[in-house]
This record gives C-alpha cells, structure tokens and sequence, in this order.
C-alpha cells in the first residue's frame, strides 16, 4: 500500500479507486459496540526534559550581577489521567489528575534533598446532574468567561500557575477550584452561574524552580479564620448570526495574595488577600475566515499595584490602594488554509484616577496603561502528523519578549514526541530581567491510551 | 487544539450529499430538475438522521492505476445527529462528536447550514483545552484559501453545500457510463456573485441514473484545472435509500485524500431541538443521555 510520498497525481491520466483500501472500517464495524469500562479513561504518561542552555550572565543596572550558566531544570516522568462516565441517565462524573515524579537534576528532585519526589495532583473532579433545561455540576473545575485566547481579561475565576517557562498559555496554567456550578439553558440565550465558598490564590513559586526567589520572609497561606470568604458571579450568553456575546458580573478575591512584611520584623510574611466586583462584556464576530474576539471588564476595588505577567507575585508593594480598573483584551484569529492559522491577542489595563492617595514621591507599578500581547501561528505538516507552532509574547511597553518555537511529532495514535525552544529577552523594567538572555530547551516523549 | 482539525464541515450533509432515494424515475429531467430532485433528497435524508461514521485521511499516489494510501491514515471515528430547519426544512442543523481517537474524544462541532446564499453558514466547537465553546469562522473563502474542513479532513463545507441552485448555470453534458453504471454527467457553473464565495469555477457530478447516487464529482478551479475528485462506492440501500457508503475526495493539489465510511446511518429520528443547541457541546451528561435516547430509537 505504501508509496514514495512524492508521487504526483495527473489529473489527466484517468484512474480507478482502490474501493478496498478502507473496507477495513466496515470489517472491524461488528466489534464497535462492545464497550469497555476502560473506554471512560484517557492516560497520557510523558517523560519531559527542560533546561536553560545559555551560559550569560544577567546584569541589573546599578544594583548586581549574577552568572546564568546551562542546566537541566526538569527531568520528571508523568502520567496525567482523565476519567469521564455518563454512569446514569442525566448524571456524570468527570475527573483528571496528574503524577510526577522528579528524577535526578529536577529541580525538585535537589529541592527536595537529592531525592526523588513524587507528587500527585487532583485537577477536574466534578459531579455533574443535567435535567430539563438545567445542569449543576459540583466539584473541581474550571469557570471560563473570556473569548480571546491566550490572555484575556476576563479570564480570572480560576488560579493559575505558571510553575515553568514550558507552561506560557493560561488555558494550559489554569487550576481548577472546588466550585457550584449552575447553568440554565433558555430559549436562544444561557444562563451560568457559579459559588465558590473556599477561594483559592495563585501557588508561590514552587522552590528551587525559575520562578523561585528567596524572599525575605516565609510566604505563608491566607489566614482563614478571619471570616467567609466566597467568589459569585453569573454570566448571561445569546448567540446571534455570526456573532455572540456575553454580559458578566462577579464578586471576587483577586487570584495574586498580597505579602506584607511582619509588622515586627520577624517573622512570616503576611498574607493578604483582596476582593473585588468585576462587570464584563464579551463578543465574538466571525467575518468570512476571520474571528474577531473582543473582551471588556471593569473591576470596582482592585489593589493597584499588583504585577500582571504571568508567573511574578507581589511582594511587599509599597503602595496599599484600592482602584476601579478598566480592561480589554481582543484580538483575532485566522485560518489562512487547513493547516495554518495565526491569532493575535492584545490585552490593555488602565486604573482609573491612578493618581488619588498616592503621597507625594509614590508611584504605581502599573502606571498608565499596561497589559501584554500574545500572538500565536501554527502549521500542521504531514498528514498532521508534525505540528510547527510559535509564540510571541511580550508586553505593551516593550519591556520584554518571550519567544517560544515548537514541534509536535506524532509517531502513531500511541506515541508523540516535542520539542521547545523558548528565548526570553527584557530590559529592567519588566521583572523578566531575571531571565533577560535564557535559552530555554525542552523535549517531551509520550504516550497515551 | 491545533486549528487544523477544526472546521466547520456539515456530517449529516457529507453523509445526505450521498443519499438518494430509489423511487424517482426521471427519464426526461432536465439538468435543473435533476440536480433540484438531488437537492431535495439530501436534505430529506440529512433531516432526523443519526450517523457513525469513520473519517480517514492520507497523502495519496498512484500505484497500478490505482489510487492508494503512500502512508498510514489518520483515523477518527465520529458520531453524527441532523434535523432541518426552516423554509421546506431548507436549512440544517447538525451536531458532530468525535469518539475516536482518544486524545481527542469528547471534540464536538454544532454547524448551522443556511440554505440562503447570503448567509454564512456558522460553527461552534467545544474544546475541553480551551474549556469553552468557540465560534470558529467558516464563511466564504478567497482563491489561497481552503473553506474550513471537518476534523481536518478534505471535506469541507462547499463540497457538501446545498441549496443556492439559482446561484448556478447547470448544464446536462451527457449520459454516459461511470463504475459500470449510467449515469447524467452534469455540469454546474457559479454565476459571478457565487464565484465570489467559491473555489471552484466548474464542478462536474456524474449521478446514478438508477440510484441518484454521485459515483464521481470534480471540482475545477478558475484556471479550468482540476483540483479535486469524489468517489462514491460501496452504493448500498440503508434505511431504503441508496447510500455511497464510502466516500472518498481527493485533493489533486496536496494529493490528500479522505475517506468516509458510513458505518451506521438511520434517518427518521426523533431529534429534538434543544439537542442541536450549543449545550450539547458543553453538557456531557446532556449529550449521552439524549445520545441514548436517539440511539434507543433505532433498535
């Protein structure tokens, strides 16, 4: 059956059709119904390897230097499974979780004293009951408002952790939270609602990792007992020809906790957490091959000095204000063929009256109008089988860019193999100065089943 | 999820643009007439349909006369549910679910085809990656363009177009013989607005004069060069109607093929309307329990 991939096909020359070339499909057609309580798990066991490459040394003006040399940063095997059964008329239940284990040279593997650590994680794990024009579903999950992909603004329900520079995409850094959800399926329009009565905050940087900084303090978790804490918020969603759109509103805690120094000295650091209210609109427009996404989100009460880059906390802000906060993110996507597309994504924050209750010498992190881009291009080669992507991101001051190229080959329906190269360049505006000229490589093996 | 497998193909259409019922006669049709009858069938048999289906595709050559795969196909298995809408039920609505292969089961594609030329027809996708529904842009397409393909296949939304006849000079070019059985060979040209919107400056159908089955179509680009063929075979009679149960088009340009084999197809079903609405992307425990409602139907 198999030939020189460079055969060419002359239209002119009429040919038949091999009709038993996919007569398998009806042959093997009497085994499909035999189901199997295995068919309900998805398993995906990947080796990964990743390391900073470049051998530099990162200079911060008029402060310090500090050498960069080439290391292996992760080394870790593991398995990510996903259950989902519709075990019931109206019911289902849907988990996924992760292990690793963290071989030699991982940074966990020293963090952790030269020995192998093994770690488990619950990501989804929900229950969820559908009847007449409702489903609830109870459990870990997540909540997605935005339509713009990648960095959107209204993407701020769940967590996130962005543990390594691997991980640059939100949707792949999002955690799930334990949440009530609540959707309602009208005529022409939907209702989804959710509670969430045990808010949780952004990870600190997992030690010994790249994000990881030796604070001064002990970073601790938020001190709960001060009261209930809870997140709320409804979104309302019609579709129209060509075009959808999304009102939202929501009570919050912002996902970055805010870490003071101990009021004596000594000590750990203390945690701080802030809510917020946050209106939204959404929509979407497709033109032709064109898709244009649009975000807008306002948010009443928001501290004003928070980073925004993905992975950097705030520590010690030495300005406490609350803000309103304007934002948008939009962008488009576009499928120049079958097997190429490119997106752009611009996000843009602005506090309102930035400047009120600052003292005189104060200023803000986030002055003036701040945010990121992302653009993103993908082609698929060969049957699909070899994926080329890259992204750019960078943000609106052009204090910084990351740059990631990848490929995704596909060995058969088992078996893939990637690779990542990511370079970061930033000046000492952007806190990405830690890994201003870091080459990045990364190789993953896996195989699922 | 790589955009290549996104797309806003049509299943039940690809499935009904195969269909055709035994019963008409029509020694004496004018091409026009034909091609309304083949319309109306597609869509009668697309309407209430349920299909599970097999989607193969590969890079192609010729050995022996004969096309065959120059390398192992990638293969999806997908399950298919359509109703019509509107006008005579002139528009369709159709609900796509991949179940095959692992990675990517759970995918699932809402399309809704207006039979209006005006009208761009519109794709939802949910991505369990992206966790949400995502409107993917279909609409028409320029010459550099492919119009968006189902599952990343060679089937794409113009292939399996319906309605719009008015929007196209059709032309009876003879009878002939086609795999052994006579057939009409029918010629369709878009006039200029539907140039605009369409790849293809000509496309040619060769239909069963006994079956109203296309056993051959190929579509010409504005250069008069042909840049893709369809094959139908296995024409086999399910639920009583002539179906092509394996359907192969071939893109002559990138000499790719896909195939569908239509494993199962039932029409007659009692589908209901919320079922085609975008909560059965996002509510897996929606979709199975009115999956096994549908299902339940046809035993």
């Amino acid at each position: 059956m198999v030939l020189d991939d460079d055969v060419q096909f002359d239209a002119d020359v009429d040919f038949s059709f091999d009709d038993d070339l996919f007569s398998a499909a009806f042959d093997e057609d009497s085994s499909a119904s035999s189901a199997s309580w295995l068919d309900n798990f998805t398993i995906k066991i990947t080796q990964q390897f990743s390391g900073q490459v470049n051998n530099h040394s990162v200079e911060i003006p008029s402060l310090f230097s500090f050498p960069r040399e080439a290391e292996l940063e992760t080394n870790r095997l593991g398995a990510n499974i996903r259950y989902q059964n519709a075990f019931a008329p109206g019911w289902l239940l849907q988990a996924s979780g992760q292990i690793r284990s963290y071989w030699q040279d991982d940074y966990q593997y020293e963090a952790e004293g030269d020995k192998i650590d093994i770690e488990y994680r619950v990501n989804e794990f929900f229950l969820q009951r559908s009847f007449d024009q409702h489903s609830v579903k109870f459990g870990r999950q997540t909540v997605v408002w935005g339509e713009t992909t990648g960095n959107s603004v209204l993407d701020i329900i769940n967590t996130t952790e962005f543990r390594d520079f691997n991980i640059i995409d939100i949707e792949e850094a999002r955690l799930n939270q334990w949440l009530l959800v609540w959707d309602y399926f009208g005529e022409g329009s939907n209702f989804s609602s959710f509670l969430n009565i045990f808010p949780e905050f952004n990870p600190p940087a997992v030690r010994g990792s790249p994000f990881f900084f030796e604070p001064a303090f002990n970073l601790t978790d938020y001190d709960r007992d001060s009261g209930l804490q809870f997140e709320a918020g409804t979104k309302w969603r019609k579709s129209f020809e060509g075009s959808d759109i999304s009102f939202m509103a929501a009570y919050l805690y912002e996902n970055q906790m805010r870490f003071e120094d101990p009021i004596s000295g000594i000590g750990d650091a203390v945690a701080q957490v802030n809510d917020f209210f946050l209106l939204g609109f959404s929509a979407n427009r497709a033109v032709g091959k064109l898709l244009l996404n649009f975000d807008l989100a306002y948010s009443h009460g928001v501290q004003a000095d928070s980073f925004s880059f993905p992975g950097t906390a705030s520590l010690a802000n030495p300005v406490n204000l609350k803000k309103d906060q304007i934002g948008t993110s939009f962008g488009f996507e576009y499928a120049i063929s079958n097997e190429q597309s490119i997106s752009l994504g611009i996000q843009a924050q602005k506090l309102l009256d930035e400047d009120e209750g600052l003292l005189s010498g104060q200023s803000l992190i986030n002055d003036g109008v701040f945010g990121s881009w992302l653009v993103r291009y993908s082609n698929t080669l060969m049957n699909s089988d070899l994926v080329i992507s890259s992204t750019l991101q960078g943000d609106l001051n052009a204090n910084s860019l990351l740059a990631m190229l990848g490929v995704d080959y596909t060995v058969n329906d088992n078996w893939a193999v990637g690779g990542q190269i990511i370079s970061i360049t930033s000046n000492d505006a952007s806190p990405l100065i830690f890994f201003d000229e870091d080459v990045r490589l990364a190789a993953t093996l896996s195989y699922s089943f | 999820m790589r955009r290549n497998i996104l797309g806003k193909g049509l299943v039940c259409l690809i499935a009904a643009g195969l269909l055709f019922p035994l019963q008409i006669i029509a020694q004496d049709l004018s091409a026009r007439e034909i091609m309304e009858e083949l319309e109306d069938n597609r869509r009668a048999t697309s309407n209430s349909a349920l299909s599970r289906m097999q989607l193969s595709t590969c890079k192609f050559g010729v050995r022996e006369g004969k096309i065959t795969c120059a390398e192992r196909p990638r293969v999806k298995s997908l399950e298919s549910v359509g109703k019509g809408y509107g006008t005579d039920l002139r528009d369709t609505r159709s609900v796509a679910i991949l179940l095959e292969p692992a990675a990517e089961r759970g995918i699932g594609m809402l399309s809704f085809i207006y039979d209006d030329g005006a009208r761009d027809n519109e794709t939802w996708l949910y991505l369990s990656a992206l966790g949400r529904v995502k409107r993917i842009a279909s609409g028409s397409s320029d010459e550099e363009t492919e119009p968006g393909s189902l599952f990343g296949s060679e089937f794409t939304t113009e292939d399996q177009d319906t309605g719009k006849l008015d929007e196209y000079e059709i032309n009876l070019l003879e009878e002939t013989v086609e795999a052994g059985r006579e057939v009409w060979k029918i010629e369709t040209v878009p006039n200029e607005e539907r140039a605009r919107k369409s790849r293809y400056s000509r496309t040619v159908l060769y239909v069963d004069k006994e079956r109203f089955v296309e056993l051959r179509i190929e579509m010409y680009d504005q250069y008069g060069k042909e840049i893709k063929r369809m094959l139908g075979s296995r024409v086999e009679q399910m639920n009583g109607i002539w179906v092509a149960r394996s359907t192969t088009i071939m893109n002559l340009v990138t000499n790719r093929l896909s195939n569908m084999a239509f494993l199962e197809m039932h029409t007659g079903i009692d589908v209901p309307d919320e079922f085609l609405t975008q909560r059965t992307l996002t509510d897996a425990a929606f979709r199975e329990t009115e999956l096994e409602k549908l299902r339940a139907q046809i035993n």
